[in-house]
């Protein structure tokens, strides 16, 4: 069980991780159109 | 506009761009199958042509297909689902926009582009644009109709790409200011949705662990995580709703936000304090609210930005310039440069760009956009129009008394401007939250008094927050929001945009519909109303070149009847003594014949007449009929006489006809049905159609009408049909019944929850189970609009 001690904030910085990425991907715009990009694959 | 006199479809410079069409077949596409399969069909467009040496019905169609397998995209004929729209001129006055041009030194724009029908003419479209020297970047939208051009001013210019998409046979068009999506809504939202979702992980570990036992350390360790986790969550993400509640104290109302905000403080405020001194925190149930509120805030801020994007793309922008007689000498300007008493020159299909008095010519002019008329109008010398006019033949010289800003458009639009601002009506959406907070606050102050006197401070103090806790807004405050959304998205997707939910509410109570003639009930454009088969082969082939709106008129209904287009020889027009040219070795002459009618006339004497005008929509009666079924009653608003006005209505079903009324006779018709205690819709589509929407509950514009009328409207129709009138106020109601239904759900929640708090029985974890529940209620109940909406059409 005292495993979970070094697990926890693990897991927790891992996530922290992800949402440092989401955070990018916003500001770099990735989210502004969502429905055009999904049409687009079929067009090419 | 003129057009080549005489022409030989295997002529010309654009012949040997032909050749690579001809390939497989010796001339036009042949399609199999339908009715028309054995007729040729223009490769472009698909119009019908009869000779099977035309591959193209007119020399716009040939132009396109040079560009498009110039670019080396002749894969789009073979890929396409729909024909190609007919080019048109382009009029708009491209080069007298100014360009933004970055820090980069690449120039940027955002275009509407309209006549987009299928995923090929965006792909074509873009590609062209790509394609073009000097294009940095082109991204066409098919989900708004949106372009985005970067290009290098040095290597190319706005008019010419432009001129790309138009010679193509899309319309582009300058958008507006546009909002930007909230990114930053959305990052609150990703952060709190992370650490909700953890902090519910590691509270099913604690709950484990109240029945099955767990080491002190542990519980420990999970607060402390569970509090790291939710400290951005009511520091960061919940700054919305604290600087609502923040702004709403301010102005003395009692906001939605505040109990949210009180609720976020009291969680967390908690939270903190049980971390440290032990005791149970409700910090799951913390996340959950902030998570489920952003959620829903974002959605219907999202169907609302929708519903602005499509009014503002309907708003055409008319950028104008005038050529501007001095000194003999002819130059084009700014039209705001003009000024009065200088001399204007307008030539057959420009519009108008100043108010004037005609000096020298003569012609026929569409003044739709200033009094809803389809019919044109005949002006000579001396006779007054108004910029925005559209010269539909001849060739006019104008003196000009007002310009820019000071004319009768402009000056309208201004007007209409303010009364929008001025009839901007507060939101009446908060009316529950004071009584729910008032509520709230009471029980819990009751609450803690009542065990302060039994068992003390401790007890008190846990049941107070208890109750505080389980009287969560979060069902109350989602219920307006998502189904706002669902309310909005379901009217918008058939056809019906509104501005804000409010509107869309608005509609619920209207019991009388006020319809607008021209543009509304009617097409609001020349058609062609009565002409046989012969007659009309033989006139659209004199005007299949041509750009004029009679011409356009009789193609349109010629490809509608599926009548080939025949070839015709030796065509010449002359202003204002029409078309003629041979068809099958005869010699016709089109002109005008009198109001509302084109004769076509041959050597011989023979005679047959093409009657023109405006029409009903074909699905006005059915709209009429629906509308009535659902228990409102239909008025014909008109400035017509009688007889036309009873006409359209009997036509189109409607049994009250108001004739004769002017734009402000309209808006007094509105008022007086107000003040006998009805709620009025009008829908109309012109600048004179203003006041009346301005003065309606619900204004209800045409995106096919004037820009300006968008301006007053609540809400925009866009296509060109009234049906969606009908779907919108099935949309309101269905939307008003779910929002309602969610609130009495809501209450009955809290008060339930709340006794059970206020008694001593919930515990964290029955918040947890109790607050999921109710939200998915709502959450529930929203999803239901789309159903009954869609139910209700089939």
């Amino acid at each position: 069980m005292t495993a979970v001690v070094f697990l926890l904030p693990i897991a927790l910085l891992l996530g922290a991780v992800f949402v440092v990425l989401f955070l990018l991907a916003v500001r770099d715009g990735q989210f502004d159109d969502l429905d055009d990009p999904p049409e687009r694959i079929l067009r090419d | 506009m003129s057009h080549p006199t005489t022409r030989k479809s295997a002529e010309g410079p654009l012949a040997r761009l032909r050749r690579p069409v001809a390939e497989g077949s010796s001339a036009a596409v042949r399609f199999e199958g339908g009715p028309a399969s054995r007729s040729l069909r223009c490769l472009h467009c698909g119009t019908a042509v009869e000779d099977p040496e035309d591959t193209y019905c007119c020399r716009g169609c040939e132009i396109a297909a040079a560009i498009i397998r110039g670019a080396g995209l002749g894969r789009y004929y073979e890929e396409r689902e729909e024909f190609a729209p007919r080019p048109q001129p382009a009029l708009d006055a491209w080069h007298t926009i100014p360009v933004h041009v970055g820090e980069d030194g690449v120039a940027d724009v955002r275009l509407m582009v309209d006549g987009l029908r299928c995923a090929s003419c965006v792909w074509v479209t873009e590609n062209v644009l790509q394609r073009t020297p000097g294009v940095v970047e082109a991204a066409v939208s098919y989900a708004t109709g949106r372009a985005t051009l970067r290009w290098d001013p040095a290597r190319v210019d706005l008019p010419s790409l432009a001129g790309r998409i138009a010679a193509l046979g899309y319309r582009p068009r300058l958008l507006g200011e546009e909002s930007r999506p909230d990114r930053d809504l959305l990052l609150r939202l990703g952060v709190a949705a992370f650490a909700a979702s953890n902090i519910m992980l590691i509270y099913v570990a604690l709950y484990a662990g109240w029945f099955g036992g767990m080491d002190a350390r542990f519980v420990t360790l999970f607060q402390w995580a569970s509090l790291v986790l939710a400290t951005p969550i009511a520091l960061w993400c919940a700054v919305p709703f604290f600087s609502g509640a923040i702004q709403g104290l301010r102005h003395g109302v009692l906001h939605m936000d505040l109990p949210i905000a009180l609720a976020v403080a009291v969680l967390y405020g908690h939270g903190v304090f049980t971390t440290f001194w032990g005791g149970h925190a409700y910090l799951d149930s913390l996340g959950m609210l902030v998570a489920l509120l952003l959620a829903g805030r974002m959605l219907e801020g999202r169907s609302r930005r929708r519903a602005a994007e499509a009014a503002v793309s309907l708003a055409a922008t008319v950028p104008a310039t005038a050529r501007r007689i001095r000194n003999g000498e002819v130059r084009v300007v700014a039209a705001d440069e003009l000024r009065p008493g200088e001399i204007i020159d307008v030539g057959t299909g420009e519009e108008c760009a100043a108010d004037g008095t005609v000096v020298d010519g003569a012609g026929t002019v569409r003044m739709a956009i200033i009094t809803g008329e389809a019919r044109p109008v005949a002006i000579g010398p001396g006779d007054r129009v108004v910029a925005g006019a559209v010269l539909q033949d001849g060739a006019v010289t104008l003196r000009v008394e007002a310009a820019g800003q000071e004319t009768v458009l402009q000056r309208m639009a201004e007007q209409l401007r303010s009364a929008a601002d001025r009839g901007a009506r507060p939101s009446r959406s908060d009316r529950i939250a004071p009584w729910f907070t008032a509520g709230t606050l009471l029980v819990a102050g009751v609450t803690f008094a009542v065990w302060l006197i039994f068992s003390g401070v401790g007890v008190a103090l846990t049941t107070c927050v208890a109750v505080l806790v389980v009287a969560c807004p979060c069902a109350l405050a989602l219920s307006r929001p998502l189904a706002a959304a669902a309310g909005l998205g379901a009217a918008a997707r058939r056809g019906l945009l509104f501005r804000s939910a409010d509107a869309l509410l608005d509609l619920v109570d209207a019991d009388v519909v006020a319809l607008d003639k021209t543009g509304t009930v009617t097409r609001g454009e020349l058609t062609v109303l009565r002409a046989d088969d012969a007659t009309l082969r033989v006139a659209a082939g004199l005007e299949r070149f041509s750009a004029h709106p009679i011409a356009a008129a009789i193609t349109a209904e010629a490809a509608r009847r599926n009548i080939p287009l025949p070839r015709a020889e030796g065509v010449r027009e002359r202003v204002g003594e029409g078309v003629s040219g041979f068809v099958d070795g005869r010699e016709w002459t089109l002109r005008s014949g009198g109001p509302g009618r084109v004769v076509l006339v041959d050597a011989r004497g023979s005679r047959a007449e093409v009657h023109l005008g405006d029409s009903v929509r074909s699905d006005s009666r059915r709209a009429v009929r629906a509308i009535r079924a659902l228990g409102l009653d239909v008025v014909l608003l008109t400035g017509d006489h009688e007889e036309v006005a009873s006409a359209i209505a009997e036509e189109a079903g409607i049994q009250q006809v108001i004739p004769r009324v002017d734009p402000e006779g309209k808006a007094e018709w509105i008022r007086s049905r107000q003040e006998a205690g009805h709620r009025v819709l009008f829908a109309g589509d012109g600048v004179n159609d203003g006041p009346g929407l301005a003065q309606a509950d619900v204004g209800v514009a045409m995106g096919t009408g004037a820009a300006s009328s968008l301006l007053v409207a609540d809400g925009v129709v866009s296509q060109g049909s009234i049906l969606p009138i009908e779907v919108g106020i099935r949309a309101a109601r269905a939307c008003r019944r779910a929002i309602r239904l969610n609130q009495a759900r809501s209450i009955g929640y809290n008060v339930l929850a709340v006794s059970a708090a206020a008694v001593g029985w919930v515990n964290p974890l029955v918040a947890a189970v109790l607050m999921p529940l109710s939200s998915l209620m709502v959450i529930w109940g929203a999803s239901r609009v789309e159903a009954v909406v869609r139910g209700g059409s089939e």
